[in-house]
């Protein structure tokens, strides 16, 4: 469902992803684990076409760079910054039902779901982070897209945020959902990874079933401060 | 249309929309009203003198307003993870960046409208002006703010901060509202530079180009167009001449939305 092969990102100069290859198949819920400033949200961005890269990227076996509409008509995704501009909860919402085609009614049903119901009027902008990290799950959860990209998703959640989180990820792999989301903490990627994608540096260190290796650590050494 | 929509909001919500109709129609009410006083006293013809005098205004605060307005929409939404977010949708770049500028276009040409026409409104009510001459003013104003315009954006696609495109933007203001007449001076002075080049360097600058179209609407007297527009009378005619500005103009905004789009279309949103 998800392919990269020699995926490769350079910023003036620097290498910030090396030759990336994976497959996450259908259905399947893929950690993507490693250090800060591995590369793990600009691979998410690359799979978005937000960033030119060399290599290639398909979603659904549709190309990245060349069907980009296509592409991400088949994803949603949760950023690790949120970013409504200056509307209101309901607002932000109905906009992006719209640009998706999603009846308006499909909104409020929403609100309700991620517990922002009785904010519905107020500044999107105003929320607290974990608020935010809500209505931005209420957009992910907009579309029944086959793919959804998660950047670092329960960051900045409060525990019913992360339970509410985990739970709606959770029903998403039943339903038989692609999963692809990075994080760094370990009881999220053991509740919800099938699979364990390790970067460092840019490169793929490790590309693993995530009941293949129970006991060893699913962020890498240096992530954790041991080097 | 969408999200030309969706800007549109954006401003009348963020309040410049309603800062900048009013301070346009406050600075042009102002100086309309100082102008009709003088005129009342000296006897001269108040309508034309006071629509002569907005030109100047506009051709001065207009390319402020629109050069920073423009710069920071697209460097604003990418340093709030907007841009971000709305890409990640299934949506084209070109698109994204056609919607942001036909929406901030209809929200300043709805500010030049309300603040410079409801002077002209007020204004010829009282003295029975030619109202013409004033739309052809008000209709100026909006291709000039649509000019500098989709300068600003091609300056914020170009600087990516905020912060840069602040001073790109005032940079690009002084660049054509004063350095251009005072380097064209220069180049005559240094270089001996003839009326034909002088008319020539014009089209490097949209603010001249609406001084001249601004001059030739207003006035009946051809002292006021300079060597550059008088010139370019002689060669084209007038009816030529305005369509040689009025397609430099909107040259302009085709070249600078181009380049504009070039570089945002391989941007890298992060």
């Amino acid at each position: 469902m998800i392919e990269t092969e020699g995926l490769t990102l350079r910023i003036e100069e620097r290498v910030i992803l090396d030759g990336v290859s994976f497959r996450v198949e259908k259905g399947e819920a893929a950690a993507l684990v490693g250090p800060n400033g591995s590369g793990k949200s600009s691979l998410l961005r690359c799979l978005l076409g937000l960033v030119p890269f060399e290599g290639r990227a398909r979603i659904g076996g549709r190309d990245v760079i060349e069907d980009p509409v296509g592409a991400k008509a088949l994803t949603a995704y949760l950023p690790q910054r949120p970013a409504f501009g200056g509307g209101t909860a309901e607002e932000v919402l109905t906009f992006f039902a719209k640009i998706r085609g999603v009846a308006r009614g499909r909104v409020s049903e929403l609100l309700a779901e991620v517990g922002l119901s009785a904010h519905q009027k107020e500044r999107a902008r105003t929320f607290s982070g974990g608020m935010q990290q809500r209505l931005s799950l209420a957009i992910a959860l907009l579309t029944d897209a086959p793919v959804l990209f998660l950047d670092e998703p329960t960051a900045s959640l409060d525990r019913g945020g992360q339970s509410l989180f985990l739970d709606t990820v959770a029903r998403f792999r039943k339903e038989g959902r692609t999963i692809l989301f990075s994080s760094h903490r370990n009881d999220e990627i053991a509740r919800l990874a099938d699979r364990i994608i390790a970067l460092d540096e840019g490169k793929m260190v490790k590309n693993a079933s995530a009941s293949s290796e129970p006991q060893a650590p699913v962020i890498p050494l240096r992530a954790r401060g041991i080097s | 249309m969408l999200l030309a929509a969706r800007e549109v909001r954006e401003a009348v919500r963020s309040r410049w929309f309603v800062l900048v109709s009013a301070g346009f129609f406050l600075l042009s009410f102002a100086l309309s009203s100082l102008g009709l006083s003088g005129a009342e006293r000296s006897g001269l013809a108040g309508f034309d003198r006071t629509t002569a005098s907005l030109l100047n205004l506009a051709l001065l605060f207009v390319p402020l307003t629109t050069l920073l307005l423009g710069g920071l929409s697209v460097a604003g939404d990418l340093e709030d993870g907007w841009l971000e977010v709305l890409l990640a949708q299934p949506v084209r770049r070109s698109e994204v960046f056609a919607g942001k500028y036909a929406g901030l276009c209809a929200a300043m040409g709805a500010a030049v409208v309300l603040g410079f026409g409801g002077t002209g409104l007020i204004i010829g009510m009282t003295t029975g002006g030619n109202a013409r001459v004033f739309l052809a003013l008000v209709l100026l104003i909006v291709l000039l703010a649509a000019t500098t315009l989709a300068v600003g954006v091609l300056l914020s696609v170009g600087f990516r901060s905020r912060a840069r495109v602040v001073g790109a933007a005032f940079g690009a203001w002084l660049l054509f509202v004063y350095l251009c007449d005072l380097g064209t001076m220069g180049l005559v002075m240094a270089r001996g530079l003839g009326p034909g080049q002088v008319f020539a360097l014009a089209f490097l600058n949209p603010i001249e180009q609406a001084r001249i179209l601004g001059t030739l609407a207003l006035s009946g007297g051809l002292d006021v167009l300079g060597p550059a527009g008088l010139f370019g009378l002689d060669l084209l005619g007038r009816t030529g001449l305005v369509a040689a500005l009025a397609g430099g103009m909107l040259g302009t905004i085709a070249l600078a939305l181009s380049g504009g789009y070039l570089v945002f279309r391989k941007a890298i949103i992060s």
